[in-house]
């Protein structure tokens, strides 16, 4: 019988820039509906990484497989969601519009005006439909990003150290709120950051690299409880698995 | 309402110079004789006026047209950026006054060559700008894109072409106003009508107040193009912070 496809599968992935050498041999598999979260210091190659899976950069070797297709194939369909550290915003849309974008680029027209309503108000962005990005604060911008990445359902998002840019506060009810959605959606996220706390608190394995080329060092099992919320943060529990996670890399985190 | 109001009182003191000093009116007019110039002239000076203003619009658009068509093709192949972009600065460094000759030789004395003086002298903030605006956009919103398989239709569509606007409508102002220089200069060359003949005719009989009417209308005529294609800009860009004039 044949097993069912990871969402993700990474195999012997190596990419180098001419003699700079950035992914070494990574391997990597993540289950449909899982999250997973890369580590590693900044300029280590995660975004790279990230961008091969999307099929962004070609790998020098190895291959990538998105639930048994090439990236390449998958994206297509709309099957996949990059967000970035920057919401990318397209200035000369309003928030509603740059939300509609990829159902435009998608094709896919018709779309029930009741469901970007609803994801609107989920992400608290009722009454912005109008307004222009420029009107519209770094926090809420991001969080236009990410509804214009959940309105057409992909199955697998990609982020790159999407509240890298926000400030602190703000960065916490974003992490709940894309825990939310996530278990509202049932995607798969891979979500690359620096700060060993976020992927700790988000994610069900941690996947550590080493820097420059990047290797895979550890892929942690996270088991803390799910749903997690603000109590899973301010838990003992959280606490020493950050603590003894971090003396066991003895990487630094940003928190 | 300040500048007009320094306006008002430069005039004064213009009139009241060269009222004291009893300066001949060949060579320079009080403001006064310049406006009932105007004012007796109106219909001549209107038709002049027209005259130039036809000329300078079509060697505008038509500019407008081939420099941004050509800047689509710059966006698109280094390859053809880099074989033709060379002879794009040729043209912009050729001072339009040296080819002018050409053209009337070329295509006569009427409006035609005129066109294309005008058109020469739009061309190349239009190319320029047009050019960076469609390539300058965010790597990342290049990737967004990407990731959802978009065409290079799509991409042009809902993301060059948008991001383009406000460098193309900075390089529409400026030949706005030099479309009506390069109108005038094709008509120093030969002309029978349009505000660079009036000019010429009326520097000939030193009838100067004629002349400062042909100025003053020329002056007028590129400010109000300019100012018509900035209001063009702001209905456009009405997702752009109003920026200062």
């Amino acid at each position: 019988m044949k097993t069912p496809a990871s969402a993700v599968q990474v195999r012997n992935l190596s990419k180098s820039y001419g003699k700079l050498q950035v992914l070494d041999q990574i391997s990597l598999e993540v289950s449909k509906g899982e999250f997973v979260s890369i580590v590693g210091a900044s300029g280590g190659g995660k975004t790279t990484l990230l961008k091969i899976i999307g099929g962004l950069v070609k790998p020098t070797s190895g291959e990538v497989l998105l639930d048994g297709l090439p990236p390449t194939e998958r994206r297509r369909e709309g099957y996949l969601g990059f967000v970035f550290q920057n919401p990318v915003l397209l200035p000369w849309r309003t928030l509603e519009e740059n939300v509609r974008l990829p159902l435009e680029i998608l094709h896919q027209n018709g779309f029930p005006q009741e469901q970007i309503n609803e994801l609107l108000d989920t992400l608290g962005l009722s009454g912005f439909e109008t307004s222009y990005p420029r009107q519209l604060s770094g926090g809420m911008q991001q969080r236009a990003a990410l509804a214009r990445v959940l309105l057409y359902k992909p199955s697998l998002l990609l982020m790159d150290e999407p509240f890298g840019a926000v400030d602190e506060i703000t960065r916490t009810r974003l992490n709940f709120e894309l825990l939310k959605v996530w278990e509202k959606f049932h995607t798969t996220i891979l979500f690359v950051t620096h700060s060993l706390d976020e992927a700790i608190l988000l994610s069900d394995r941690v996947v550590v690299l080493t820097s420059r080329p990047a290797k895979i060092y550890r892929i942690l099992t996270v088991d803390l409880p799910r749903p997690r919320s603000m109590e899973t943060m301010n838990s003992a529990q959280f606490h020493d698995l950050v603590r003894w996670t971090r003396e066991r890399l003895k990487i630094d985190s940003q928190s | 309402m300040i500048p007009a109001a320094f306006f008002v009182a430069a005039c004064c003191l213009w009139e009241a110079i060269v009222r004291l000093a009893q300066v001949p009116l060949y060579i320079l007019p009080p403001p006064s004789a310049i406006l009932s110039e105007i004012v007796e002239q109106n219909l001549s000076l209107l038709k002049h006026t027209g005259v130039t203003m036809i000329e300078a619009i079509a060697g505008f658009a038509a500019a407008n047209l081939i420099a941004f068509a050509l800047a689509v093709v710059f966006a698109h192949s280094r390859i053809l950026e880099k074989g033709l972009y060379p002879y794009a600065i040729a043209l912009k460094t050729t001072p339009v006054v040296a080819i002018a000759p050409l053209l009337v030789l070329w295509l006569g004395t009427d409006m035609r060559s005129k066109m294309v003086t005008s058109a020469l002298i739009c061309f190349f903030p239009v190319l320029v700008n047009a050019t960076r605006g469609l390539r300058a956009v965010n790597e990342e919103a290049l990737d967004l894109f990407e990731s959802l398989a978009a065409t290079r239709w799509q991409v042009f569509r809902l993301l060059r072409l948008p991001n383009s606007l406000p460098y193309l409508f900075s390089a529409l102002k400026i030949s706005s106003s030099l479309s009506v220089i390069g109108a005038i200069v094709g008509e120093f060359v030969g002309a029978n009508s349009g505000l660079g003949y009036l000019i010429l005719v009326s520097s000939y009989h030193l009838e100067t107040p004629a002349l400062f009417a042909a100025v003053v209308a020329a002056a007028i005529s590129g400010i109000a193009f300019f100012g018509v294609v900035s209001w063009v800009e702001r209905k456009v860009l009405v997702w752009q912070e109003p920026s200062e004039v």
